[in-house]
Protein backbone atom coordinates (compact mmCIF):
# COMPACT_ATOMS: atom_id res chain seq x y z
CA UNK A 1 0.00 0.00 0.00
CA UNK A 2 1.23 3.49 -0.73
CA UNK A 3 0.04 6.95 0.10
CA UNK A 4 0.20 9.79 -2.40
CA UNK A 5 -0.14 13.46 -1.72
CA UNK A 6 -2.83 14.94 -3.95
CA UNK A 7 -3.61 18.41 -2.52
CA UNK A 8 -6.12 19.26 -5.25
CA UNK A 9 -9.06 21.61 -4.94
CA UNK A 10 -12.26 19.58 -5.29
CA UNK A 11 -13.90 22.34 -7.34
CA UNK A 12 -10.82 22.77 -9.55
CA UNK A 13 -12.78 22.33 -12.78
CA UNK A 14 -15.10 25.22 -11.91
CA UNK A 15 -12.22 27.31 -10.57
CA UNK A 16 -10.17 26.82 -13.75
CA UNK A 17 -13.04 27.79 -16.06
CA UNK A 18 -13.91 30.73 -13.81
CA UNK A 19 -10.30 31.95 -13.85
CA UNK A 20 -10.38 31.93 -17.67
CA UNK A 21 -13.70 33.81 -17.71
CA UNK A 22 -12.30 36.36 -15.28
CA UNK A 23 -9.16 36.85 -17.34
CA UNK A 24 -11.23 37.49 -20.45
CA UNK A 25 -13.57 39.92 -18.67
CA UNK A 26 -10.62 41.73 -17.04
CA UNK A 27 -8.88 42.10 -20.40
CA UNK A 28 -11.96 43.94 -21.68
CA UNK A 29 -12.16 46.11 -18.55
CA UNK A 30 -15.71 44.95 -17.78
CA UNK A 31 -16.96 45.37 -14.21
CA UNK A 32 -18.87 42.21 -13.26
CA UNK A 33 -21.53 41.82 -10.60
CA UNK A 34 -22.86 38.53 -9.26
CA UNK A 35 -26.34 39.54 -8.05
CA UNK A 36 -27.83 37.12 -5.54
CA UNK A 37 -30.91 36.87 -3.32
CA UNK A 38 -33.95 34.77 -2.46
CA UNK A 39 -36.62 34.40 -5.14
CA UNK A 40 -38.85 37.47 -5.16
CA UNK A 41 -36.68 39.91 -3.24
CA UNK A 42 -36.47 42.26 -6.22
CA UNK A 43 -33.23 41.54 -8.13
CA UNK A 44 -34.84 42.04 -11.55
CA UNK A 45 -36.79 45.14 -10.45
CA UNK A 46 -33.60 46.68 -9.10
CA UNK A 47 -31.83 45.88 -12.35
CA UNK A 48 -34.61 47.51 -14.37
CA UNK A 49 -34.23 50.69 -12.31
CA UNK A 50 -30.44 50.69 -12.50
CA UNK A 51 -30.41 50.06 -16.26
CA UNK A 52 -32.96 52.82 -16.89
CA UNK A 53 -30.78 55.25 -14.95
CA UNK A 54 -27.37 54.25 -16.36
CA UNK A 55 -27.94 53.09 -19.92
CA UNK A 56 -27.42 56.52 -21.48
CA UNK A 57 -23.97 56.82 -19.83
CA UNK A 58 -22.53 53.29 -20.08
CA UNK A 59 -23.01 50.01 -21.96
CA UNK A 60 -24.68 47.38 -19.82
CA UNK A 61 -25.26 43.68 -20.48
CA UNK A 62 -27.05 41.10 -18.38
CA UNK A 63 -26.82 37.33 -17.94
CA UNK A 64 -30.04 35.99 -16.48
CA UNK A 65 -29.91 32.76 -14.49
CA UNK A 66 -33.24 31.02 -14.12
CA UNK A 67 -34.19 27.41 -13.56
CA UNK A 68 -36.78 27.16 -16.34
CA UNK A 69 -38.26 30.41 -17.70
CA UNK A 70 -37.25 33.46 -19.74
CA UNK A 71 -39.52 35.81 -17.75
CA UNK A 72 -36.70 37.88 -16.23
CA UNK A 73 -34.72 38.02 -19.49
CA UNK A 74 -37.79 39.40 -21.28
CA UNK A 75 -38.09 42.18 -18.68
CA UNK A 76 -34.42 43.09 -19.16
CA UNK A 77 -34.68 42.89 -22.95
CA UNK A 78 -37.48 45.45 -22.79
CA UNK A 79 -34.86 47.86 -21.38
CA UNK A 80 -32.97 47.61 -24.66
CA UNK A 81 -29.72 46.09 -23.40
CA UNK A 82 -28.11 42.79 -24.50
CA UNK A 83 -29.26 39.90 -22.36
CA UNK A 84 -28.41 36.19 -22.37
CA UNK A 85 -30.67 33.67 -20.71
CA UNK A 86 -29.19 30.67 -18.93
CA UNK A 87 -31.73 28.01 -17.99
CA UNK A 88 -30.11 25.72 -15.47
CA UNK A 89 -32.80 23.05 -15.95
CA UNK A 90 -33.11 22.37 -12.24
CA UNK A 91 -29.70 23.42 -10.90
CA UNK A 92 -29.92 25.91 -8.06
CA UNK A 93 -26.95 28.12 -8.99
CA UNK A 94 -24.81 29.31 -11.91
CA UNK A 95 -21.28 28.00 -12.45
CA UNK A 96 -18.23 28.85 -14.54
CA UNK A 97 -19.12 26.60 -17.48
CA UNK A 98 -22.56 28.22 -17.89
CA UNK A 99 -21.04 31.71 -17.80
CA UNK A 100 -18.40 30.71 -20.35
CA UNK A 101 -21.15 29.76 -22.79
CA UNK A 102 -23.09 32.97 -22.16
CA UNK A 103 -20.01 35.18 -22.70
CA UNK A 104 -19.72 33.82 -26.26
CA UNK A 105 -23.05 35.46 -27.07
CA UNK A 106 -22.23 38.93 -25.71
CA UNK A 107 -20.50 41.87 -27.49
CA UNK A 108 -17.67 41.98 -24.92
CA UNK A 109 -15.84 44.83 -26.65
CA UNK A 110 -18.82 47.08 -26.08
CA UNK A 111 -19.66 46.39 -22.44
CA UNK A 112 -18.74 48.44 -19.33
CA UNK A 113 -20.96 46.68 -16.80
CA UNK A 114 -22.02 43.04 -16.84
CA UNK A 115 -24.63 42.00 -14.30
CA UNK A 116 -25.07 38.28 -13.72
CA UNK A 117 -28.40 37.70 -12.03
CA UNK A 118 -28.00 34.39 -10.23
CA UNK A 119 -30.77 31.87 -9.57
CA UNK A 120 -33.00 33.04 -6.70
CA UNK A 121 -31.60 31.10 -3.73
CA UNK A 122 -29.89 32.23 -0.51
CA UNK A 123 -27.66 29.15 -0.18
CA UNK A 124 -25.92 27.65 -3.21
CA UNK A 125 -24.96 30.63 -5.40
CA UNK A 126 -22.64 31.85 -2.63
CA UNK A 127 -20.54 28.69 -2.90
CA UNK A 128 -19.54 29.09 -6.55
CA UNK A 129 -17.26 31.76 -7.98
CA UNK A 130 -18.30 32.72 -11.51
CA UNK A 131 -15.71 35.37 -12.42
CA UNK A 132 -17.29 38.38 -10.73
CA UNK A 133 -15.61 41.49 -9.32
CA UNK A 134 -18.19 41.73 -6.56
CA UNK A 135 -21.03 39.70 -5.09
CA UNK A 136 -24.08 41.76 -4.18
CA UNK A 137 -26.79 40.31 -1.95
CA UNK A 138 -30.32 41.70 -1.99
CA UNK A 139 -32.66 41.19 0.95
CA UNK A 140 -36.21 42.53 1.05
CA UNK A 141 -37.85 43.79 4.22
CA UNK A 142 -40.69 41.27 3.92
CA UNK A 143 -38.24 38.35 4.23
CA UNK A 144 -37.36 39.34 7.79
CA UNK A 145 -34.16 40.67 9.32
CA UNK A 146 -33.14 37.23 10.62
CA UNK A 147 -31.96 36.02 7.19
CA UNK A 148 -28.29 37.14 7.26
CA UNK A 149 -27.59 34.99 10.32
CA UNK A 150 -29.64 32.09 8.95
CA UNK A 151 -27.77 32.17 5.61
CA UNK A 152 -24.39 33.55 6.70
CA UNK A 153 -22.20 32.51 3.76
CA UNK A 154 -24.04 34.66 1.21
CA UNK A 155 -23.86 37.83 3.30
CA UNK A 156 -20.31 37.09 4.47
CA UNK A 157 -19.06 36.86 0.89
CA UNK A 158 -20.98 39.85 -0.46
CA UNK A 159 -19.14 43.12 -0.94
CA UNK A 160 -22.43 45.00 -0.84
CA UNK A 161 -25.87 44.33 0.63
CA UNK A 162 -29.04 46.01 -0.62
CA UNK A 163 -32.11 46.20 1.61
CA UNK A 164 -35.03 46.37 -0.82
CA UNK A 165 -38.81 46.97 -0.49
CA UNK A 166 -38.22 49.72 2.02
CA UNK A 167 -41.71 51.04 1.24
CA UNK A 168 -43.16 47.92 2.92
CA UNK A 169 -41.09 48.01 6.09
CA UNK A 170 -43.88 49.61 8.14
CA UNK A 171 -46.05 46.53 7.53
CA UNK A 172 -43.39 44.17 8.88
CA UNK A 173 -41.48 43.70 12.12
CA UNK A 174 -38.15 44.13 10.30
CA UNK A 175 -35.57 45.41 12.81
CA UNK A 176 -33.07 47.53 10.87
CA UNK A 177 -30.73 48.00 13.83
CA UNK A 178 -30.42 44.25 14.32
CA UNK A 179 -30.04 43.75 10.55
CA UNK A 180 -27.09 46.13 10.28
CA UNK A 181 -25.49 44.68 13.43
CA UNK A 182 -25.72 41.19 11.92
CA UNK A 183 -24.38 42.31 8.52
CA UNK A 184 -21.42 43.99 10.23
CA UNK A 185 -20.68 40.84 12.25
CA UNK A 186 -20.57 38.77 9.05
CA UNK A 187 -18.68 41.30 6.94
CA UNK A 188 -17.83 44.67 8.46
CA UNK A 189 -16.51 45.87 5.10
CA UNK A 190 -19.74 45.41 3.14
CA UNK A 191 -21.27 48.54 1.62
CA UNK A 192 -24.99 48.81 2.37
CA UNK A 193 -27.88 50.45 0.51
CA UNK A 194 -31.60 50.87 1.08
CA UNK A 195 -33.99 50.87 -1.86
CA UNK A 196 -37.60 50.85 -2.91
CA UNK A 197 -38.10 50.02 -6.57
CA UNK A 198 -41.77 51.01 -6.44
CA UNK A 199 -40.90 54.48 -5.14
CA UNK A 200 -37.58 54.68 -7.04
CA UNK A 201 -35.74 55.35 -3.76
CA UNK A 202 -32.03 54.71 -3.23
CA UNK A 203 -31.36 53.96 -6.91
CA UNK A 204 -29.26 57.12 -7.43
CA UNK A 205 -26.95 56.16 -4.55
CA UNK A 206 -26.39 52.67 -5.95
CA UNK A 207 -25.81 54.04 -9.43
CA UNK A 208 -23.16 56.56 -8.39
CA UNK A 209 -21.40 53.89 -6.28
CA UNK A 210 -21.50 51.55 -9.30
CA UNK A 211 -20.15 54.23 -11.63
CA UNK A 212 -17.10 54.78 -9.42
CA UNK A 213 -16.47 50.99 -9.26
CA UNK A 214 -16.78 50.71 -13.05
CA UNK A 215 -14.34 53.59 -13.51
CA UNK A 216 -11.87 52.10 -11.00
CA UNK A 217 -11.89 48.83 -12.86
CA UNK A 218 -11.11 50.58 -16.15
CA UNK A 219 -8.23 52.49 -14.53
CA UNK A 220 -6.93 49.30 -12.89
CA UNK A 221 -6.98 47.39 -16.18
CA UNK A 222 -5.13 50.15 -18.04
CA UNK B 1 -25.18 21.69 -0.06
CA UNK B 2 -23.95 19.89 -3.22
CA UNK B 3 -22.38 17.01 -1.38
CA UNK B 4 -23.15 14.61 -4.24
CA UNK B 5 -21.57 16.82 -6.91
CA UNK B 6 -18.60 17.44 -4.61
CA UNK B 7 -18.14 13.67 -4.20
CA UNK B 8 -18.47 13.18 -7.97
CA UNK B 9 -15.60 15.66 -8.41
CA UNK B 10 -13.61 13.85 -5.70
CA UNK B 11 -14.07 10.49 -7.45
CA UNK B 12 -13.05 11.96 -10.81
CA UNK B 13 -9.84 13.46 -9.39
CA UNK B 14 -9.00 10.35 -7.31
CA UNK B 15 -9.51 8.04 -10.31
CA UNK B 16 -7.14 10.18 -12.41
CA UNK B 17 -4.49 10.04 -9.66
CA UNK B 18 -5.04 6.32 -9.06
CA UNK B 19 -4.54 5.49 -12.74
CA UNK B 20 -1.49 7.78 -12.88
CA UNK B 21 0.01 5.84 -9.95
CA UNK B 22 -1.08 2.42 -11.32
CA UNK B 23 -3.31 1.63 -8.31
CA UNK B 24 -5.68 -1.30 -8.76
CA UNK B 25 -7.53 -0.40 -5.60
CA UNK B 26 -8.00 2.77 -3.55
CA UNK B 27 -8.17 2.13 0.21
CA UNK B 28 -8.48 5.58 1.69
CA UNK B 29 -9.26 9.12 0.55
CA UNK B 30 -8.47 12.02 2.89
CA UNK B 31 -10.20 15.37 2.45
CA UNK B 32 -9.68 18.70 4.15
CA UNK B 33 -12.91 20.64 4.58
CA UNK B 34 -12.99 24.14 6.04
CA UNK B 35 -15.48 24.98 8.79
CA UNK B 36 -16.91 27.89 6.81
CA UNK B 37 -17.26 25.99 3.51
CA UNK B 38 -20.90 25.05 4.12
CA UNK B 39 -20.26 21.36 3.45
CA UNK B 40 -21.68 18.68 5.77
CA UNK B 41 -19.31 15.74 6.50
CA UNK B 42 -22.23 13.36 7.22
CA UNK B 43 -23.72 13.96 3.78
CA UNK B 44 -20.30 13.57 2.17
CA UNK B 45 -19.95 10.12 3.77
CA UNK B 46 -23.35 9.07 2.51
CA UNK B 47 -22.68 10.34 -1.01
CA UNK B 48 -19.22 8.71 -1.03
CA UNK B 49 -20.63 5.28 -0.13
CA UNK B 50 -23.29 5.51 -2.84
CA UNK B 51 -21.21 7.00 -5.64
CA UNK B 52 -18.09 4.80 -5.28
CA UNK B 53 -19.96 1.53 -5.98
CA UNK B 54 -18.35 -0.35 -8.90
CA UNK B 55 -15.34 1.99 -9.04
CA UNK B 56 -11.72 1.52 -7.87
CA UNK B 57 -12.83 3.36 -4.73
CA UNK B 58 -15.55 0.91 -3.68
CA UNK B 59 -15.18 -0.03 -0.02
CA UNK B 60 -12.52 2.62 0.65
CA UNK B 61 -12.53 4.82 3.73
CA UNK B 62 -13.34 8.51 3.48
CA UNK B 63 -11.42 10.53 6.03
CA UNK B 64 -12.54 14.11 6.58
CA UNK B 65 -10.37 16.55 8.42
CA UNK B 66 -12.15 19.74 9.42
CA UNK B 67 -9.98 22.83 9.05
CA UNK B 68 -10.71 25.47 11.65
CA UNK B 69 -11.45 29.00 10.54
CA UNK B 70 -8.63 31.41 11.39
CA UNK B 71 -7.97 35.03 10.59
CA UNK B 72 -5.04 37.36 10.86
CA UNK B 73 -5.18 40.93 12.03
CA UNK B 74 -3.06 43.18 9.80
CA UNK B 75 -2.73 45.76 12.58
CA UNK B 76 -1.29 43.61 15.36
CA UNK B 77 -0.40 40.39 13.45
CA UNK B 78 -2.48 38.33 15.85
CA UNK B 79 -3.79 35.03 14.40
CA UNK B 80 -7.13 34.09 15.97
CA UNK B 81 -10.08 31.71 15.53
CA UNK B 82 -13.22 33.09 13.87
CA UNK B 83 -16.69 31.90 12.97
CA UNK B 84 -19.38 33.26 10.67
CA UNK B 85 -20.64 35.60 13.35
CA UNK B 86 -17.51 36.81 15.09
CA UNK B 87 -14.46 37.93 13.21
CA UNK B 88 -13.14 40.56 15.59
CA UNK B 89 -9.48 40.58 16.61
CA UNK B 90 -9.27 39.72 20.34
CA UNK B 91 -6.45 42.26 20.76
CA UNK B 92 -7.64 45.38 18.98
CA UNK B 93 -11.32 44.50 18.43
CA UNK B 94 -11.10 45.36 14.72
CA UNK B 95 -12.84 43.32 12.02
CA UNK B 96 -10.37 40.79 10.66
CA UNK B 97 -8.59 41.97 7.54
CA UNK B 98 -7.51 38.57 6.28
CA UNK B 99 -9.18 35.16 6.59
CA UNK B 100 -6.38 32.59 6.35
CA UNK B 101 -8.33 29.34 6.62
CA UNK B 102 -11.85 27.95 6.84
CA UNK B 103 -13.01 27.79 3.20
CA UNK B 104 -10.88 24.75 2.24
CA UNK B 105 -12.38 22.10 0.02
CA UNK B 106 -9.60 19.83 -1.15
CA UNK B 107 -8.32 16.27 -1.46
CA UNK B 108 -5.22 15.89 0.68
CA UNK B 109 -3.98 12.32 0.19
CA UNK B 110 -5.07 8.97 -1.20
CA UNK B 111 -3.90 5.48 -0.25
CA UNK B 112 -4.01 2.48 -2.54
CA UNK B 113 -2.37 -0.71 -3.81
Amino acid sequence: MSEIKVVTNILQTNDEITAKNKKLLDSKGIYVINLMSSPGSGKTSLLERIIAKLKSDINIAVIEGDIYTTKDAERIEAQGVPVVQINTGGACHLDGEMIKGALNSLPLDKIDLLVIENVGNLVCPAEFEIGEDIKIAVLSTTEGNDKPLKYPLMFEKSGAVILNKLDLIEFTDFDKEEFYRDIKSLNANADTFETSCVKNQGIDEICSWLMSNILNKKIMVK
Amino acid sequence: MHEVSIIENVIKIVLEKAIENKFTKVNKVSLKIGELSGVMPESLNFAFKSCTIETLLEGSTLEIERVSAMAECMDCNQVFPINHFNKLCPCCNKFCSSIISGYELYINTIEGD
